[in-house]
């Protein structure tokens, strides 16, 4: 009898473990499914709002913003982090919750954001790579061009963002592919910017023989070295570069006389010892601290970088010594001192499936109100904006903001996206490890082309 | 007690949790897998079926041929060097007694204890050309230029060493604990026979250790295939792919190249050959088991 009491109490004790299991679920299926009505009320909401706003001005809202800028003390994460806090003060009903990641992090929390519900707000890159799988899948809300007609935005910058005509983001910086280097370094030294990339060769020389690294390049990540490939084809194809890539991505075949010129000046350069022992492996903070810490006369990077100019963390002796050039010209190559490797690549948009839609592109729309994104950019030194900044100018701007600022000025034309983000993510991907193959040495040329030509079939 | 555990509404309600665990947590997603390894899936949109197209790139992927081969060599490293020192240390530590036992026990155990992130962060200081460790030391020792440990030659030595010396203390403690399993009478009559340290290691430890080594060499094997968050931290596969291992080439093709029926196939090929090791290792361990009871 008691065993039988014992069979009943267990069975009964299991049984309610599982009911309780299974109560927890209802109860979270009840609240998803209020959650689920929340935004069509909200969307109603919204309705109203256009309508009558002063009705539901106080209805709390909440804005998940995705970004890819964890660092929201310094350059560009500082700068969007002070236009939430604007927006939040002068908007009491909206709260916007920020999530942010690093780049390679963020890209692939993305795609499971992507499958299963995105935030409100992200930030994306208006690259083929990046950009072609995300609109194919429609996470993305389209927004009305026309109502940026007034934002000053650069012609062609929206170009990216656009499939079929139609406008899925907006960019925000205009990236420029640069030397950084220390000035100070240089004078002392008695050391020239260079004019052609054979001098640019001969000055690593003199650099490597003072016992200082020439340049300091993260090839760990692929991606910085893929940019500067593109800086060299720039110099070697001129304005035909967009238009040889494009064909080479389309064709998968890599074989272009230009393309492989470039590849063999990139070889020589690692050969000649122009970058840090180990940049192969070596990350973007570490790289980056090689050239802050004066162990590196130069940094190969972009004009968001440019935020090293003011970011006090870093000796005052470097710091406000920090110039920039860009990529010298190859000898018989097409492109001019002025042709420059630039692109409007990172920006923001709001998602399709968004609760709360209306506002997240309500916020969208004044981060980039002229006096935004755009002003308070260039007042925090993190390069040229994607939208009209010569209001903004104060008298005082550092060297570095400056000299970025005349090199634009005095493009006489710009590449639009660097090679790596001109194919499929597949080919992203293999390009960004191949890369480190033939500049090492490893991989010889003709391999290293046919390699990433076969990820894009 | 017995009738309670013939009880079937018991045994079924004592079963039914584990079984749904299985059936959501591991049997649905491999069959989840195995549909999308036939499909051109890219984590977005609609997923179309491509027959054994992604089996077919697989065989002619010399990545993934790579990473099976680094996945070896560690498997490898872990039974050859990892593994018979861990039973050396054991057995060592086993015969300290006293305070110096428990303490060098702690010692070894210490990089178990510490988190993955820290271990490559604090490896990819060591080998750093320009202020690591090791190149500070073979300064000192007059070495002159910098010694790039992290090449695409040298990197998968270096990164071999990290997880061999990582996991060291875990299989250490299995072996310490097995030796502490055994009777020590076996030990003193052995001494009264007159038997050195080595005659009793070899004669009395290992054979008794067999069941214990059995279970280890099965898990290193398993983790060695297994390898991730290290590989993922201190190289990510680079430079080109030299130390690229499955699991790490499987999350770049899925996350990375937006290829996730690809992904999904290695993941597929990936359980085949775990499923093949376990059962290839236990048949080779069965079979001596089998052949001394005969």
């Amino acid at each position: 009898m008691k065993k039988k009491m014992l069979a009943t109490l267990l069975t009964a004790a299991m049984t309610a473990s599982v009911l309780t299991g299974c109560g927890g679920s209802a109860q979270e299926s009840a609240s998803n499914a209020a959650n689920d009505e929340a935004p069509a009320k909200t969307q109603t909401a919204d309705a109203e709002e256009n309508e009558t706003p002063a009705e539901s001005a106080d209805e709390a809202v909440t804005l998940k913003l995705f970004s890819n800028l964890p660092d929201r003390k310094n350059g560009q994460g500082l700068v969007e982090q002070m236009i939430i806090d604007e927006y939040m003060a002068a908007n009491p009903n909206v709260s916007i919750e920020v999530e942010a990641l690093d780049e390679e992090a963020y890209k692939t929390k993305f795609k499971a954001y992507a499958m299963d519900g995105m935030p409100d707000l992200v930030s994306i890159w208006g690259q083929p790579s990046f950009l072609d799988e995300v609109l194919d899948a429609g996470v993305l809300a389209e927004l009305n061009e026309d109502d940026y007609a007034e934002y000053g935005f650069i012609p062609g910058s929206l170009d990216g963002f656009k499939k079929d005509e139609k406008l899925y983001g907006l960019p925000r910086n205009t990236d420029i592919m640069l030397f950084y280097y220390n000035q100070k370094m240089f004078d002392d030294n008695g050391w020239k910017v260079p004019a052609t990339t054979d001098e640019l060769l001969s000055l690593c020389g003199d650099i490597q023989a003072a016992g200082i690294t020439p340049v300091a390049m993260d090839g760990g990540d692929g991606w910085p070295m893929a940019c500067f490939l593109t800086d060299i084809m720039v110099k070697v194809a001129g304005i035909e570069y967009a238009d040889i890539v494009s064909n080479a991505v389309a064709t998968g075949d890599f074989t272009a006389p230009e393309i492989k010129q470039a590849t063999q000046i990139l070889v020589n350069f690692a050969d000649a010892g122009m970058f840090q022992v180990g940049y192969d492996s070596q990350d973007y903070g570490t790289t980056m601290n090689l050239f802050t810490n004066g162990q590196a006369a130069m940094y190969c990077m972009g004009s968001w970088d440019a935020s090293m100019a003011l970011n006090e963390d870093i000796a005052p002796e470097i710091r406000d010594n920090i110039r920039a050039f860009t990529m010298p010209v190859v000898d018989g190559g097409k492109g001019g001192a002025n042709d420059i490797a630039a692109w409007n690549g990172g920006g923001y948009a709001v998602s399709a499936n968004s609760a709360v839609k209306d506002e997240a592109i309500k916020f969208l729309n004044y981060m980039y109100q002229p006096d935004k994104l755009s002003k308070y950019g260039w007042e925090n030194g993190v390069g040229m904006s994607a939208q009209d900044q010569t209001a903004y100018l104060t008298g005082n701007e550092t060297e570095l903001q400056k000299q970025i600022m005349e090199i634009l000025k005095n493009a006489t034309s710009v590449s639009g996206t660097p090679i790596n983000d001109c194919g499929p993510s597949a080919f992203k991907t293999a390009i960004e490890s191949e890369i480190q193959g033939v500049s090492n040495g490893s991989t010889p040329v003709e391999d290293f082309l046919a390699a990433i030509g076969a990820a894009c079939k | 007690m017995k009738k309670l555990y013939s009880n079937k509404p018991v045994i079924f309600s004592l079963v039914l949790p584990g079984i749904l665990v299985f059936l959501f947590a591991v049997l649905a997603p491999i069959c989840l897998s195995v549909y999308y390894g036939f499909t051109d899936y890219t984590g977005m949109g609609e997923a179309h079926l491509v027959g054994f197209e992604n089996y077919a790139n697989l065989v002619h992927d010399s990545a993934f041929g790579r990473s099976l081969r680094n996945s070896l060599l560690l498997a490898v490293g872990f039974i050859c060097i990892q593994h018979p020192l861990a039973i050396l240390v054991a057995a060592v530590l086993d015969k300290l007694q006293g305070k110096a036992e428990g303490v060098f026990r702690c010692i070894y155990f210490i990089p178990n204890v510490i988190s993955v992130a820290v271990i490559a962060y604090l490896w990819k200081f060591i080998y750093n050309p320009d202020f690591g460790l090791l190149n500070n030391i073979a300064k000192a020792f007059g070495h002159p230029g910098k010694i790039n440990w992290l090449s695409q030659q040298n990197a998968i030595w270096s990164v071999l060493i990290v997880l061999i010396w990582h996991g060291f203390g875990w299989g250490m403690l299995i072996y310490y604990t097995g030796i502490k399993n055994i009777d020590p009478v076996l030990y003193e009559a052995a001494s009264i026979d007159g038997a050195d340290w080595w005659t009793t290691f070899f004669r009395i430890t290992l054979p008794l250790m067999k069941p214990v080594i059995q279970i280890n060499v099965t898990m290193a094997v398993i983790s060695a295939l297994k390898q991730m968050e290290t590989v993922y931290l201190l190289t990510n596969g680079g430079p080109n792919n030299s130390t690229q291992f499955a699991a790490n080439y499987l999350y770049q093709q899925a996350f990375k190249a937006f290829k996730y029926g690809y992904g999904n196939a290695i993941g597929v090929v990936f359980i085949i050959i775990c499923v093949l090791a376990t059962v290839a290792l236990n048949h080779i361990f069965r079979d001596k088991q089998e052949q001394r009871e005969k």
